[in-house]
């Protein structure tokens, strides 16, 4: 067994801007697993995995010049999102007034996180668990998007 | 955010060469004001390079930066390769088809002169070519409409772009930034680019020079020629570095943030 699990966020930025959607071929997934996950190359992967491996995700623009960084990853209730269990990252907002002088408080300083974490062994086998992967490319209005189709699913 | 970092060197070439100094007529632009550059489209633009560490301190990634020199008062660089010559040859054929109207007429009608002086005008001027400015050498002048260009005096002309020759200064001396030249298949850049990798683990701000080679247009011994002339401008680095941390928890790494419950 693998000791980590990564997972590549492809992000066409300038498409997903221009959209204003991530689906459509603006974004894919694709995992290293060992397993057999389904929907690799799609917003719609479910990554296999078993419970102690790492998992850890991280976003790749397209176009090296456009800016992408996760804003948040946020697993989903069984009841198709409908409680949406709050975990986006902590280190959000609160850190903003020790942020350093400069415009980085307005990036949230998303590009010091490291999304990762370690499988728990709770999960009920075969089911997948979704996730809602939120995405910021630059700031304003229009520069966060995201998606709640990719999963985890335990082996 | 971890993209690549764009330093765009807008000269007024036109003007640089009448006052001799790149100062006022240089405009920098970055694509990092998100992360903190200051003074944009200004020639004091202070570039913002966010580092990052981890927590037995060493560089979590790499930041690139490149330069781009623009030139304000030139033919777009996104025109095709060959446009100078096509634009030469059209405007010798045509001189040449109205040499021959002209020799097919009846003889002493007396605006001989004035028609070829109109076609040696249509011809406009072949630079002459000297070792130093080979690339630019046997092209005709043209203005920025691509149009050829017989009188001189006017500054009409287009400047061919300017080109950066070496980035030196504090930054590199001490270390902060590695500049070097490399080749690219991107004609848009004259086939070569400025890049540099950057140790963001020294905080602090720090001045970089960009040695800029302009061409100025020169009559001698009868020949119009490109001249090359160097100038200097200084721009500055304000490199910062903080820690990196688990998205998660904001801290170091644990489980993810499954809920048992929702799924009993």
């Amino acid at each position: 067994m693998k000791p980590q699990v990564n997972i590549a966020v492809v992000v066409d930025v300038i498409g997903a801007l221009s959209d204003r959607t991530l689906q459509g071929g603006n974004l894919c997934l694709i995992d290293d697993g060992a397993f057999d996950s389904k929907g690799q190359g799609t917003p719609g992967l479910c990554t296999v995995v078993t419970p102690g491996q790492v998992v850890q995700w991280s976003a790749l623009a397209v176009d090296l010049q456009t800016p992408v960084e996760i804003r948040s990853i946020t697993f989903l209730g069984a009841d198709e999102g409908a409680s949406v269990t709050e975990y986006a990252g902590e280190g959000e907002g609160e850190g903003e007034g020790a942020a350093p002088a400069g415009g980085r408080a307005e990036g949230r300083q998303l590009d010091l996180n490291v999304w990762s974490g370690v499988v728990p062994y709770f999960m009920t086998p075969g089911v997948p668990y979704r996730y809602r992967l939120e995405l910021q490319m630059y700031e304003g209005e229009h520069s966060v998007l995201h998606i709640d189709s990719p999963a985890l699913m335990c082996l | 955010m971890a993209q690549q970092l764009a330093i765009i060197v807008l000269v007024d070439v036109g003007s640089a060469l009448e006052s001799r100094t790149l100062t006022g007529n240089t405009y920098l632009f970055d694509n990092m004001k998100l992360q903190g550059s200051v003074n944009q489209g200004t020639g004091e633009l202070v570039t913002a390079v966010n580092g990052a560490y981890w927590s037995d301190g060493s560089q979590a990634g790499e930041q690139v930066l490149n330069w781009l020199p623009y030139s304000l008062g030139s033919i777009p660089p996104t025109v095709p390769r060959g446009y100078h010559t096509t634009r030469a040859r059209q405007a010798d054929q045509e001189a040449l088809a109205e040499l021959a109207a002209l020799a097919n007429r009846p003889s002493a009608n007396g605006d001989t002169d004035a028609a070829l002086a109109r076609i040696q005008k249509s011809v406009g001027t072949r630079v002459r070519t000297t070792a130093r400015t080979r690339a630019l050498s046997g092209q005709k002048v043209l203005d920025v409409t691509g149009q050829v260009v017989s009188d001189h005096g006017q500054g009409a002309h287009s400047y061919p772009a300017p080109v950066i020759t070496d980035i030196f200064g504090e930054a590199v001396d001490e270390k902060i930034i590695y500049p070097a030249e490399y080749g690219s298949p991107d004609l848009v850049t004259d086939g070569w680019y400025w890049s540099a990798t950057v140790d963001t683990s020294r905080p602090g701000t720090y001045v970089y020079k960009m040695r800029i080679q302009l061409h100025e247009l020169i009559q001698r011994a009868g020949d119009w020629t490109w001249e090359p002339v160097n100038l200097t401008c200084e721009s500055k680095l304000r490199i910062t570095s903080q820690p990196r941390r688990n998205g998660f928890t904001g801290a170091g790494v644990g489980y993810l943030p499954i809920a048992p419950a929702t799924f009993a």
